[in-house]
């Protein structure tokens, strides 16, 4: 895989920077982390919506915030395709990414470890490593998520893999279909 | 938890909700706008921008083009489209559409232009027009880049209101411009007297126009120059006929007088410009002329040139015919009268008058010799020889001139008798005058006297032993040579020369007929320290009064001098004459003498004892002293007399005829007066005092001759009867000689010689130590007693003599032996015999005391003689 396209990279300069170096288990460290990463992620959704480009919700799914849940989707051929969205907080990060799972997708395609963690590229390492502490969850999911789906979702609609939720027949979700 | 955790999360959360911004791309919104259309929702036209951004309506592109005029005024089309950034094509759809909406504006050539545009440029002209007087409209159509018909359409309606002007031809002009204008071509009309070609008329307004303006102004058309001729004429300000609309012919000349005033500069260039002249410019020349006439009785033609009279001579001729009309001047009789009567008072005062200096200082020298030429008293004055008239001005009379040429003649005179040692250098030495050649030759005679000249340097001695060794040696065929020669000469170069180039003092003489005093410069000189009025005349000029006056008076002076040596030279010639004869007669008894000594000779060459030596140097002897007594007083005479002669020639004046006696010259004075003489003569005259040196007669005989031929004399020829006269005389000389001879020593020699002339008919010249042998040759001839006596007589001469020398120490060498005539290879005992002798005679009458030796010498001889005349 290449390096990241220019729009990737210009966005990812945009998300303010962190400064503590905390990892879950370091307290009230953690706890400004945790700010700082509230605030990186703001940053982020708003540049998302001001550009019309939103595509992922997510929120902490324990008060401790080492567990985050939610969706991301991905629009091709004007279809909005939804996916889960879940990962941890390891006990290194900052040194360590957290590892993004699409457990929708699991099995489905190559690029994936099992549980439906993501593949990321080989860039991706190093520059973590490289930008420990300033990087945090905005930028794991700007730099790993987004172009995952980017590349991985046309591939995978194409091979049939993933088919639209409309096509399934689940009447249930049909509120998140947008037609334009 | 921390409240700032969940109020951030809250955050996070708002943000997430929050509806995104939806966006729309330009693609998106080009296809809306047609769906909008294709649905009839936008029922208008709609014009997109150059860039393809924007749309834009008809009304706001056309609200947009009128607020653009209204903000330049004047805008091009193109310039428009580029502003707005739409189309041209929707540009110029639109502007037809505004302007042909509003009145005030004009589409032309692609430019939009308001009428108020054209009232700003209007103004602007009109300011311009203001400065300049004048604006041509192709000036202002290049400014503003419009064609000047178009300037014209909108000049015209502005002309008299916002441009204060007139339009004529092309140009605009204020109307101050047209006055002038007009004030001009009104000017020429009146002034002009002639019939005149219009268009002539108005180019040379036009130049003068040009040379008004300078540099900047603009060529006039000549129609606007017509049309304001038309209004005057229309107008009546100027009275004439217009022939075929281009000739002029004016009426009268009205009220010239207020237009000249009033344009003055440019009627005098008109009138010097037409060949006529108007009546009031003639008057006014006329006037001018008459003032200056009238008082200063003359006028120069430059003058007239200046007032514009062409032909000044015949203008003033016709006016006035009492004048006279001179080179550069026109003088009227009152002046030629005036100077008459100076000139008249010079000539009887005898004195001299410049004319220059009464005449005004404009007559200019021709001016002032002509006017010379009216004076009726200079004229009878000239004819009768009173006055001369020198140098073009100066007016000098006969009298002033004679003096003033006998005063220089008396000097020149003085000059000549100061002779040598005054300023005058040696060439002028012996040929300015007679006095000057004769004091010079008195000189030269009494320099022989003395040696040497009293006053001369040590050239001019040389010189006059020159002049006189070469005076004896002329004779009478030189002569008539010599008068041809210069009778020739004489036609060449008739009077003066009288020099001739071969004789002695060539270089001198070559410039005697130049004599440096009477050059010019010398004579100006003199005049001045003469009279020094006129130097002070002639001060800074001294060429103009002395040469001439010098010029007049050298020819003068310089034939006098001609006369003076003329007549010296006539002189001359009967003294040559009496020279020649002279010499011709002392040459002919002096010649013969010689000859017939040289006879003599004979007698002891033809003697058997010839051969011995002692004899050879007896002869030796006889010959040298035959040479030195007869034959040197015939070289000297010659040379003497030559000399002289040839000075003669040359032009000098010899003191009376006579020839002092030839003195004693030594070889080295011959040499030099021989050398002196001309020519072959020189040659000859040499040589001859080469023989006379020598030691034979014979020699010495045949070059005597050849030089006296040569100099043209005649050499007689001893003939039987001739020799025999001559023997009678000189024997009957010696006789007489002897009679009266009482020195006993001289008197042997002669009775010597008697006794030859008596047996031998020889006469013979025998030196005294010579004597001994003749007396020994005679022992045959005489009978013993009377040689007896005689051989006692000559012994005893010889012990007086011995005795006299004797008594002034040096004995045997005198009398016997002398200087040097041993002669060479003679044998050992000759002198010692010689001395041996003489003692012998010596001791023999010693003790005769010299007195009774001289008496008895008397005593013996007187008795032999008495037996001998028996």
């Amino acid at each position: 895989m290449e390096t990241w396209d220019p729009t990737t990279k210009s966005t990812l300069t945009q998300i303010p920077l962190l400064s503590v170096k905390a990892g879950p288990r370091d307290g009230a460290a953690w706890t400004q982390r945790l700010k700082e990463e509230y605030k990186a992620l703001i940053a982020y959704t708003a540049m998302n919506k001001s550009k019309d480009n939103d595509w992922f919700r997510i929120s902490a799914a324990n008060p401790e915030g080492t567990r985050w849940t939610g969706k991301c989707w991905y629009v091709h051929n004007l279809l909005k395709y939804e996916f889960d969205l879940q990962f941890d907080i390891p006990v290194t990060y900052p040194a360590t990414a957290p590892e993004l799972e699409l457990p929708q997708l699991d099995g489905k395609t190559q690029k994936m470890y099992r549980g439906g963690k993501i593949c990321l590229t080989v860039h991706f390492k190093p520059l973590w490593a490289k930008n420990c502490p300033r990087f945090g969850v905005a930028h794991a999911l700007c730099l790993g998520l987004a172009p995952w789906l980017a590349a991985e979702i046309p591939i995978l609609v194409d091979s049939g893999m993933v088919k639209h939720k409309d096509d399934t027949a689940a009447s249930s979700e049909s509120s998140d279909v947008k037609a334009v | 938890m921390d409240e700032e955790l969940l109020e951030l999360q809250r955050q996070f959360e708002f943000a997430q909700q929050a509806k995104s911004s939806i966006r729309l791309s330009e693609r998106n919104v080009v296809e809306l706008v047609q769906k909008l259309q294709q649905l009839e929702i936008i029922d208008f036209e709609l014009l997109h921008t150059s860039s393809g951004k924007e749309y834009i309506t008809q009304e706001q592109l056309r609200s947009e083009i009128v607020s653009e005029i209204n903000k330049r005024g004047r805008v091009s089309l193109i310039d428009l489209a580029d502003t707005i950034g739409v189309d041209l094509y929707h540009v110029e759809k639109q502007s037809q559409h505004v302007v042909s909406n509003d009145s005030s504006l004009v589409l032309i050539n692609g430019e939009i232009v308001s009428s108020s545009y054209w009232d700003t440029v209007s103004e602007e002209i009109n300011e311009r027009l203001q400065e300049c007087s004048q604006i041509s409209l192709a000036e202002i159509a290049a400014q503003l880049q419009v064609g000047s018909e178009l300037i014209v359409s909108v000049l015209e309606p502005r002309i008299g209101t916002l441009i204060k002007g007139r339009l004529e031809g092309g140009q605009l002009y204020t109307p101050a411009y047209v006055a002038r204008v007009n004030a001009m071509v009104c000017g020429a009309a009146r002034g002009i007297a002639v019939p005149m070609n219009m268009s002539a008329w108005w180019s040379s307004l036009q130049v003068l126009l040009q040379d008004m303006d300078g540099f900047s102004g603009v060529a006039v058309e000549s129609s606007f120059f017509q049309s304001l001729f038309n209004n005057l004429v229309k107008g009546g300000e100027i009275l004439g006929s217009l022939r075929a609309g281009v000739h002029w012919t004016p009426s009268v000349l009205i009220d010239q007088f207020v237009y000249i005033h009033w344009l003055s500069s440019y009627i005098l260039v008109y009138l010097a410009y037409m060949s006529s002249i108007c009546q009031v410019f003639a008057m006014a020349q006329k006037k001018c002329v008459e003032s200056f006439f009238s008082q200063n009785s003359f006028i120069s033609y430059e003058t007239l040139h200046k007032l514009g009279i062409p032909q000044p001579i015949q203008y003033l001729q016709s006016r006035y015919p009492e004048g006279k009309a001179l080179d550069t001047v026109f003088v009227h009789g009152s002046l030629i009268e005036m100077l008459d009567n100076s000139v008249d008072d010079a000539v009887e005062c005898g004195s001299w008058i410049v004319s220059l200096t009464i005449l005004p200082t404009s007559f200019t020298p021709q001016d002032a010799s002509k006017v010379l030429s009216f004076c009726p008293t200079v004229q009878r004055a000239l004819k009768s020889g009173k006055a001369h008239v020198l140098g073009e001005s100066y007016i000098l009379s006969d009298t002033f001139v004679k003096h003033l040429f006998d005063s220089i003649q008396k000097e020149m005179e003085n000059i000549s008798l100061s002779g040598h040692s005054a300023v005058v250098s040696s060439d002028t030495s012996h040929d300015n005058s007679s006095n000057l050649a004769d004091q010079d030759e008195y000189g030269n005679q009494s320099g022989i006297g003395k040696s040497a000249p009293e006053k001369g340097s040590k050239k001019k001695k040389g010189k006059s032993a020159v002049n006189v060794k070469g005076g004896s040696a002329e004779s009478g065929m030189e002569l008539q040579e010599s008068t041809k020669k210069k009778q020739k000469k004489g036609k060449v170069n008739p009077g003066a020369q009288v020099s001739d180039p071969k004789s002695g003092a060539k270089k001198d003489t070559e410039r005697l007929d130049q004599p440096s005093f009477l050059s010019e410069k010398s004579l100006i000189q003199k005049i001045m320290s003469m009279i020094p009025d006129l130097e002070e005349q002639g001060l800074d000029d001294p060429e103009t009064v002395l040469a001439p006056l010098a010029q007049h008076l050298r020819p003068m002076l310089l034939n006098s001098w001609m006369e003076r040596r003329k007549a010296a030279f006539t002189e001359n010639a009967q003294q040559m004459k009496q020279l020649l004869d002279d010499l011709q007669r002392k040459l002919d008894e002096a010649f013969l003498n010689i000859q017939l000594y040289e006879k003599a000779l004979d007698l002891f060459e033809d003697d058997p004892q010839n051969a011995v030596r002692s004899l050879l140097i007896l002869m030796v002897l006889l010959h040298k002293h035959l040479l030195r007594t007869a034959a040197t007083p015939i070289v000297d005479t010659l040379l003497v007399h030559l000399d002289k002669h040839c000075k003669l020639k040359n032009g000098f004046q010899l003191e009376g005829s006579q020839i002092s006696e030839p003195v004693a010259m030594s070889s080295a004075d011959r040499i030099s007066l021989a050398k002196g003489l001309p020519g072959s003569l020189s040659v000859k005259a040499i040589e001859l005092v080469e023989t006379l040196e020598g030691k034979l007669v014979e020699a010495f005989i045949s070059t005597a001759r050849e030089l006296i031929e040569e100099s043209g004399l005649i050499s007689k020829k001893l003939d039987k009867k001739l020799e025999r006269t001559l023997l009678h005389s000189y024997r009957k000389d010696l006789s007489s000689q002897v009679a009266a001879e009482s020195d006993p020593v001289s008197l042997l020699a002669k009775v010597v010689s008697l006794l030859y002339v008596q047996i031998h008919g020889k006469a013979l010249q025998a030196p005294g130590r010579a004597i001994s042998v003749a007396v020994a040759r005679l022992k045959d001839k005489l009978d013993d007693s009377a040689f007896k006596t005689l051989q006692d007589y000559q012994r005893a001469a010889v012990t007086l003599l011995s005795l006299m020398s004797s008594a002034t120490g040096n004995v045997r060498r005198r009398l016997y032996v002398g200087q040097n005539i041993e002669p060479e290879g003679a044998p050992r005992g000759f002198d010692a015999g010689v001395e041996e002798y003489s003692y012998k005679i010596l001791t023999g009458v010693g003790s005769v005391s010299l007195h009774t030796l001289t008496g008895k010498m008397l005593v013996s001889l007187f008795c032999f003689f008495v037996v001998f005349e028996t």
